[in-house]
């Protein structure tokens, strides 16, 4: 079975992916927190044994991953592949992951709170995948009570989850509109509205690929419909204002555009070494190009894919050998693997 | 530009007090400032300044203007989870379900400023199966604490704005719904 990143059919040129996320703890339990080791495990255990036959509910597969017997550049994969949350204090470490073969639900059990339930696709379809969550949400319950307070609903261990503990977020591929001396503006601008813009990934200081992730703030007082129509709306607009830069350029700066497009597909066709920065950075630009029809591919491909796996812990899983040359050879070989040629 | 305190370290805090209209100026090292007595401020100049302090802020533990039920709010104690109130500010984390009631008066305004609402509307769980002939006993209860609870937020509101009119209102409607939740106990 493709995983959800896999696909090539129907691919947008600004959406790249979207993601629904519920946040639910058990009635008394502690929040993990406030769990030992020995007693997260446990609770995991008591979760997956309840949670079997969660697959029924969608038709497919899971399987189960004990987070502690996994080593960090695997449990790093899943963190780059997002099927994992990438907490800096790495509290889901002791919990356990239940992911769908193709990888769209991934359910965490015991990490920052008891259940984290995360659906994704890589089309612009949050209102289905907040249905399918809360089917799988529904299975869950019909198994454990949830901790649920008349004022401040689904009760979270932070206070940014509570209420709905709902994050509907969007990632979409922005390489004009974030190279543009305005986007600053325009992401505070959104901020007023209760949407975070955050980029997906980079070094802290620095974007590479031009990947951001638009969600909502608050979950307490709005209902799930409201978030995701807020998300939606901003989404919107920032695909619209892309879109709009993007047919300026073309039309004002054709030749520039189309040089830059064909140098990064001739350095990734070609190279030898290539760092994650560098490699995001072509490949960035090659998905513009393609989704703008300017690169003709012999055979269909999904650029978010290759973005993804030339991160440094997916890429290592791919290598065994040591040390960063080697990365770096082996991601540009990877990507030489991977890039379909012209038409 | 040197500490005017120590005349030692070189200034790097510029502290402005206006008082009575009268402006005053300090130039002073961050040794000598954390010296100072700058009231809740002083935390700023402690080496180390945490968002978690930043939150703390907010949660309200560094004094609001001397309200005395508030002195001692840090050491209100969880009794599921043995989380403290200032654990709670320090980490911004609750320990348990439980923490949400035993907290809730402490913290129902600071949630409101971090989420801009304290009532949710979204889904509820479909399914408790939970001893359910107890609940709806205790659920009547704890709507008759939701509405006394609501009721004053909005009586302290209506102080803080100085309409009394309202306030007594509330005040009125308050005691009605203690003297139903006593019938109820």
């Amino acid at each position: 079975m493709l995983k959800w990143y896999q696909e090539t059919e129907n691919q947008h040129d600004v959406f790249v992916a979207s993601r629904i996320r519920l946040v639910r703890n058990l009635e008394h339990y502690p929040f993990p927190v406030k769990l030992s080791d020995e007693g997260k495990r446990e609770l995991a255990g008591k979760l997956e044994e309840g949670l079997k036959d969660i697959g029924s509910v969608l038709g497919q597969e899971f399987r189960y991953f004990s987070l502690s017997l996994l080593d960090e550049t695997e449990r790093d994969a899943l963190r780059e592949r997002r099927a994992l949350h990438g907490t800096e204090t790495k509290q889901e470490d002791m919990g356990s992951l239940l992911l769908s073969e193709d990888e769209t639900v991934g359910i965490t059990l015991a990490g920052e709170d008891h259940v984290r339930l995360q659906c994704m696709s890589g089309q612009a379809e949050l209102s289905r995948l907040w249905e399918e969550a809360g089917r799988l949400d529904d299975y869950i319950n019909e198994r454990f009570d949830y901790a649920f307070h008349e004022k401040y609903g689904y009760l979270t261990a932070y206070p940014t989850n509570v209420g709905t503990g709902l994050r509907a977020a969007v990632t979409l591929h922005l390489p004009m509109l974030s190279a543009g001396k305005r986007f600053g503006k325009l992401v505070a601008e959104i901020g007023r509205f209760g949407v975070a813009v955050r980029g997906v990934y980079g070094d802290g200081n620095e974007n590479y690929g031009s990947l951001y992730e638009i969600s909502n703030q608050k979950t307490l007082g709005v209902t799930e419909e409201e978030v995701i129509s807020l998300v939606k709306q901003m989404a919107d607009r920032l695909a619209a204002s892309e879109r709009k830069m993007k047919s300026v350029t073309l039309k004002n700066h054709r030749p520039d555009m189309e040089d830059e497009i064909f140098k990064s597909y001739g350095v990734l066709r070609y190279a030898r070494k290539l760092s994650v920065k560098e490699a995001m950075t072509y490949l960035s630009q090659v998905r513009a190009g393609e989704m703008e029809g300017l690169l003709q591919f012999k055979r269909p491909v999904n650029m978010y894919r290759l973005m993804m796996e030339v991160q440094p812990a997916n890429i290592r899983m791919l290598t065994p050998k040591e040390g960063e040359n080697d990365l770096n050879q082996a991601r540009a070989a990877y990507i030489r693997e991977m890039l379909p040629d012209l038409v | 530009m040197l500490c005017e305190k120590c005349k030692m370290r070189e200034a790097n805090i510029r502290y402005t007090e206006v008082v009575g209209g009268v402006k005053t100026e300090y130039n002073l090292c961050s040794h000598c400032a954390r010296e100072m007595d700058f009231g809740h401020y002083s935390a700023v100049f402690d080496t180390e300044y945490p968002i978690g302090k930043l939150l703390a802020d907010l949660f309200g533990l560094n004094g609001d203007g001397g309200e005395n039920d508030e002195l001692d709010a840090g050491q209100v104690v969880c009794p599921t989870c043995h989380t403290a109130y200032s654990d709670f500010v320090k980490d911004s984390r609750f320990g348990c379900p439980d923490c949400y009631r035993v907290f809730d008066l402490l913290m129902s305004e600071n949630i409101k400023k971090v989420q801009g609402n304290d009532t949710h509307t979204g889904k509820k769980p479909l399914y408790n199966h939970g001893n359910g002939q107890a609940r709806t006993e205790e659920d009547e209860a704890a709507k008759l604490l939701r509405n006394i609870e609501l009721l004053d937020s909005r009586l302290r509101e209506a102080i803080q704005e100085e309409e009394y009119e309202a306030a007594a209102r509330y005040r009125d409607e308050i005691r009605e719904l203690k003297e139903r939740l006593s019938e109820h106990a």
